[in-house]
């Protein structure tokens, strides 16, 4: 990797860990002149740009604390005393969730906690044995696959979710193709969704779901396949749906994010599914 | 134009799959040719129930494909009736696309032994009748080796049940046969009348019946809040 691209992919890692611009412009343009004064290849001089960019991040979230955020807004998701049991074993035991307009929650937990049923009850699509689920606003679902037609191009799919929203067919594709780009995929013209990789094929099942300007996102453990760089995306996505003041739940088992998120819903059987 | 957004995509998923086309044409093809040296009667009427068979196949394996999508759309603000309705329209719109070769087929072959019209009529109601049983078949049993298995129990029943049997009137494609012998046997004009009104009501028992599971299952549970 040469000093430039080295230059370049560094103010893109420190973009994805959400630094303003004039950071990123500032960092980057040290970095350059110490590469241009000492001769070093940056790869030496500072490592791989994902690591530094990483470390700067930290060293600033250290020094400055998170940038302010607007208040939460109203209630956009309540979830209250869903219990759900599968033939004689309870799933989910009296679950609370409230998630309000600007804010991110996490739901966490082991395998076959209940996770996904958690989100197919919030989403509506299952009934809880007991308890009850109310929306405020829009919704915008990702499950965790089988969302997408196989033999359908990405285009077609944008139309399809698009017509449902009120879109027309131009504008579809306009605000797919352009969801798609932020997740870093250009989808080539002709290849039908079943030819895409997994983790192209998440890229896909996220764009469908955000599209239409939900005001509430249900995310499905969205990020599985995906690269690091994308997985960087999907969160920037996730605090940019945040502060455009969309409620967004996402279902994860990867625990490196959970302190940027504004409460965590652990539904592991041995705790009491409390928020933090 | 919801609805015609999904039959359109339900069309674009179905002839993508090159294979499933020619089977769908290799099936009343073989069912009209194994009896064409036979008589031309019997041919035509197996034609009819070929025809019907593939089009209900593929309507069940188009409701399977869709299932686990379905409950996405219903969230991206799509009715379970634009959905439904939407993939009906697309199986009766391939359905006379496969029939239309068949049409021309009969018509070379012994278009001046039958009545052409009622061929046509035939091959119409034999395509009407089976998309929606296809479709209910596919809301009755959500397995598609399942719902083949039952289809192909329901088709065995229909071409071996003696027609003399009062069974055979709630059989589900028991209208183009009765349309068929109208045309091939040049009978009265009762067949063509008790043809079309079973046709027609079996279409729309079965719709209705599809509606109904669809509605069910793609119900929302939860409340709306109510916006201060």
């Amino acid at each position: 990797m040469d000093n430039d691209r080295w230059l370049w992919t560094l103010g893109q890692e420190m973009a994805r860990h959400q630094l303003a611009p004039d950071a990123v412009r500032h960092v980057v343009a040290e970095a350059a002149a110490h590469l241009r004064d000492s001769g070093q290849p940056a790869l030496r001089a500072f490592g791989t740009p994902e690591g530094y960019a990483a470390a700067v991040a930290e060293s600033l979230a250290a020094r400055y604390g998170r940038p302010a955020r607007p208040a939460p807004g109203r209630v956009r998701l309540s979830a209250r005393g869903i219990t759900k049991r599968y033939r004689r074993r309870t799933i989910l035991r009296s679950v609370d969730l409230t998630v309000r307009a600007g804010e991110v929650a996490a739901v966490v937990g082991a395998n076959g906690a209940g996770k996904s049923t958690f989100l197919r009850i919030c989403a509506g699509l299952l009934a809880p044995d007991s308890g009850e689920v109310t929306l405020d606003g829009r919704l915008g679902y990702c499950p965790q696959d089988a969302g997408t037609y196989d033999f359908l191009l990405p285009d077609e799919q944008f139309v399809l979710i698009g017509a449902g929203r009120g879109l027309d067919r131009e504008r579809s594709k306009q605000i797919g193709r352009a969801g798609a780009a932020s997740l870093q995929w250009r989808p080539a013209a002709g290849v039908q969704t079943r030819h895409l990789s997994g983790g192209t094929r998440q890229k896909l099942n996220l764009v469908m779901a955000s599209m239409g300007e939900p005001d509430v996102l249900l995310l499905d453990e969205p990020y599985q396949g995906f690269d690091r760089g994308t997985y960087l995306d999907f969160w920037q996505h996730v605090w940019r749906w945040r502060d455009e003041g969309r409620a967004v739940v996402v279902v994860t088992h990867l625990l490196s994010q959970l302190d940027q998120v504004d409460q965590v819903l652990d539904l592991t059987p041995a705790s009491e599914g409390a928020a933090a | 134009m919801k609805i015609l957004t999904v039959a359109e995509m339900a069309i674009r998923e179905m002839v993508r799959r090159r294979a499933v086309l020619a089977l769908l044409l290799a099936l009343p093809l073989a069912f009209y040719l194994v009896r064409r040296g036979d008589q031309v009667g019997q041919s035509i009427r197996f034609l009819l129930i070929g025809l019907a068979w593939a089009v209900s196949t593929a309507a069940l394996f188009a409701s399977g494909t869709s299932r686990p999508i379905e409950p996405r759309l219903r969230l991206s603000g799509y009715a379970s009736h634009h959905l439904y309705l939407g993939r009906l329209a697309a199986m009766w719109l391939l359905g006379l696309v496969v029939a239309a070769p068949f049409f021309a087929l009969v018509a070379i072959d012994h278009g001046d032994q039958v009545r052409l019209g009622a061929v046509a009529l035939a091959m119409l109601f034999a395509v009407t009748v089976a998309a929606p049983f296809g479709l209910l078949i596919g809301a009755i049993v959500p397995r598609e080796l399942e719902g083949t298995l039952l289809l192909l129990v329901v088709v065995g029943v229909q071409m071996m049940i003696d027609p003399a049997d009062a069974l055979t009137k709630v059989t589900p494609f028991w209208s183009s046969r009765e349309i068929g012998t109208y045309a091939v046997d040049h009978t009265g004009d009762e067949y063509l009348v008790r043809g079309l009104v079973h046709g027609l009501i079996f279409t729309i028992l079965a719709t209705a019946v599809v509606a109904l599971l669809s509605t069910l299952r793609l119900r929302v549970r939860m409340r709306a809040a109510t916006s201060a």
